[in-house]
């Protein structure tokens, strides 16, 4: 019992690591990144490969900062171009982004499915009551754990976190008070995009690798950023939680509806509280 | 602001087509509709076209509800797998008389997308782009799980009765048939669409896309129209589903998958979701460019999603809004 939670807050944690992003680009430019979960995919595809040159580590510093600097420049070409425009037409070009990536992933790693190696310093168990439970789930809680806390310390107790939380209640008005939201932005999203690399190379040993791994999360993670309420960082973390335990339980118990309760309980929550747990500023 | 889903206001007001031009126009392309046979060449063309033409329900479906709701749908396939699946099902197990199956397909994606439209339709923007594809791929989940309704993943072929609504079925198999069929039954939807958009509550439906607040202030209500235009959508869309399963024969989890509604959006968008027309004429445009990537068929993905950041950046009303601008500067 115990060990499924365990399991239930392991996958929770994936999930908190990538809305959180989706959570975080959305205050600033009030889009919905559909890319998302295919810059999760790629971030584990250039982990894998640092990996299997026997850079576990390194794999994952690689796939972090690749992944910044591609949130960046997604931010400054499509986010910037387009930020006077209806906010679906940038969602509908990031939805091209998405198909271009999945593409390329296949063509440079093709379709088959890649395991991702444990690192050596997590492999193994230790006992948790009487049962055996991998270290290296363990240290994937620990990672979305250590996210979760600087993060909120970060916007928090910092200038920039002060700033960002600004421009993510109005960012308009955060701009009309002298703060340059567009170099915020770049951050923000560089951040977040950051995030979907660590959280596809951590989630890498877990899920095997193939070109369409991002799809089955990213709308995972849809279902946590509408429950959690559009744009509120608590209310992400809650409902991660929340969906990792559904998705765990759902599976053991009822495996037969294990896939459609997460859907379920959005429409439930939505008929009851249209825009989510924590509210939302659409 | 240029915008897909919100400024459609203008076309709509303009009112498209005056009425003698829009029978006139219909006319004619359902007389073109019946030469079609003399005017393909040959069997793969025909099929080919007649594949064309389910797109083009599709995307239309897609269109309509970004046109007469403001509403973008990532999971328009769900309706469209809805259709095929219950005509599918219900021939192969003999439940019910091939008719009502065909009936039942129908309607039943009608009704569900009516009532999940009193729903959804409160959700605006990008929240309900996510909202719709999380939708759509329950109904994907569904069915890829459930192996005792068709064999889950693999999918399941079935055989059409002898007779359906007193004619001879095998006809629904053959390209020259279905083809003109489709092309018909597209013809007659595009043209029912224009009329709604004309009438009073295609009207209502725009007044409230455009401002439900104000919508409501005149004393209207606002949630009946927009599950209405929810479930004419997903009824043209389970036409489509239709069409394509009696066609092939062949029902598979894949016609419920969010890159079947990905696609049918993007070829709306890249015909012009602001016009009647567009999305249909986007799908054939896009079809006709995939039959000729063949070789890259691998890499099609790839050339659609350049294609949709071309069309989006460089011509935001689409093909068809491209078409309008150029036939205004003629002769200037």
């Amino acid at each position: 019992m115990f060990i499924q939670i365990l399991n239930g807050i392991v996958y929770g944690g994936l999930l908190y690591l990538l809305a959180v992003g989706l959570v975080l680009i959305f205050g600033l430019r009030e889009v919905v990144n559909f890319a998302h979960g295919s810059l999760f995919m790629v971030g584990a595809y250039l982990g894998f490969t640092v990996a299997a040159m026997g850079y576990w580590w390194g794999g994952l510093l690689v796939s972090v900062v690749a992944m910044a600097i591609v949130g960046c420049m997604l931010d400054a070409a499509v986010f910037r171009t387009l930020r006077k425009q209806d906010h679906i037409v940038t969602v509908l070009v990031t939805f091209g982004i998405l198909l271009i990536l999945e593409t390329t992933v296949t063509a440079i790693w093709g379709k088959a499915y890649l395991t991702y190696p444990v690192p050596r310093l997590l492999a193994g168990t230790v006992d948790i009551g009487s049962s055996p439970f991998p270290i290296y789930r363990l240290f994937v809680i620990a990672v979305s754990v250590a996210v979760a806390l600087s993060l909120s310390a970060w916007l928090r107790y910092t200038r920039t976190g002060l700033y960002i939380r600004a421009a993510s209640t109005d960012a308009r008005v955060t701009a009309m008070q002298g703060i340059n939201v567009d170099r915020l932005s770049l951050i923000v999203v560089g951040l977040g995009t950051a995030l979907a690399g660590l959280s596809g190379v951590v989630a890498g040993p877990l899920l095997s690798l193939s070109p369409t791994m991002g799809n089955y999360i990213l709308i995972d993670s849809f279902i946590v950023v509408v429950i959690g309420g559009l744009g509120s960082f608590a209310g992400a973390f809650a409902a991660a939680l929340l969906i990792g335990q559904i998705h765990n339980f759902g599976a053991v118990y009822l495996p037969w509806a294990s896939t459609v309760l997460p859907f379920l309980l959005m429409v439930a929550i939505l008929i009851w509280r249209p825009t989510g747990f924590a509210g939302s500023r659409t | 602001m240029s915008t897909i889903a919100h400024g459609a206001a203008a076309t709509v007001r303009r009112k498209p087509l005056a009425g003698a031009a829009l029978f006139v126009t219909t006319a004619v392309a359902l007389a073109v509709g019946v030469a079609l046979p003399w005017l393909v060449p040959t069997k793969i063309a025909m099929s080919l076209l007649a594949q064309a033409m389910f797109d083009a329900l599709l995307a239309t479906s897609v269109g309509f509800l970004i046109l007469q709701n403001g509403r973008v749908s990532f999971g328009q396939a769900a309706f469209f797998g809805l259709g095929g699946y219950s005509v599918g099902v219900l021939i192969a197990r003999h439940w019910v008389a091939p008719e009502v199956a065909v009936l039942i397909a129908i309607i039943l994606p009608t009704l569900v997308a009516f009532l999940l439209g009193l729903v959804i339709a409160r959700i605006t923007g990008v929240a309900h782009a996510m909202l719709t594809l999380a939708v759509g791929q329950a109904f994907y989940e569904v069915v890829f799980r459930w192996r005792e309704l068709a064999k889950g993943d693999d999918g399941m072929s079935f055989n059409l009765p002898r007779h359906l609504f007193g004619l001879s079925a095998s006809g629904l198999q053959d390209p020259a048939v279905m083809m003109v069929l489709a092309w018909t039954i597209l013809v007659l939807v595009l043209f029912a669409l224009a009329l709604f958009a004309r009438s009073r509550i295609g009207q209502i439906a725009a007044a409230i896309r455009d401002n439900e607040e104000r919508a409501r202030f005149l004393g209207y209500s606002t949630m009946l129209p927009r599950a209405l235009v929810y479930a004419i959508a997903a009824f043209i869309a389970a036409i489509a589903g239709v069409l394509s399963a009696c066609y092939n024969g062949y029902i598979a989890p894949q016609m419920f998958h969010w890159s079947v509604s990905g696609f049918a959006l993007i070829m709306a968008i890249i015909g012009g979701a602001k016009f009647i027309i567009g999305p249909a004429i986007g799908a054939v445009v896009l079809f006709y460019i995939k039959d000729y990537a063949g070789q890259f068929a691998e890499y099609w993905p790839a050339i659609v999603g350049i294609i949709l950041v071309v069309v989006t950046l460089t011509m935001p009303r689409g093909v068809v809004g491209l078409a309008a601008t150029l036939w205004k500067m003629r002769g200037r």
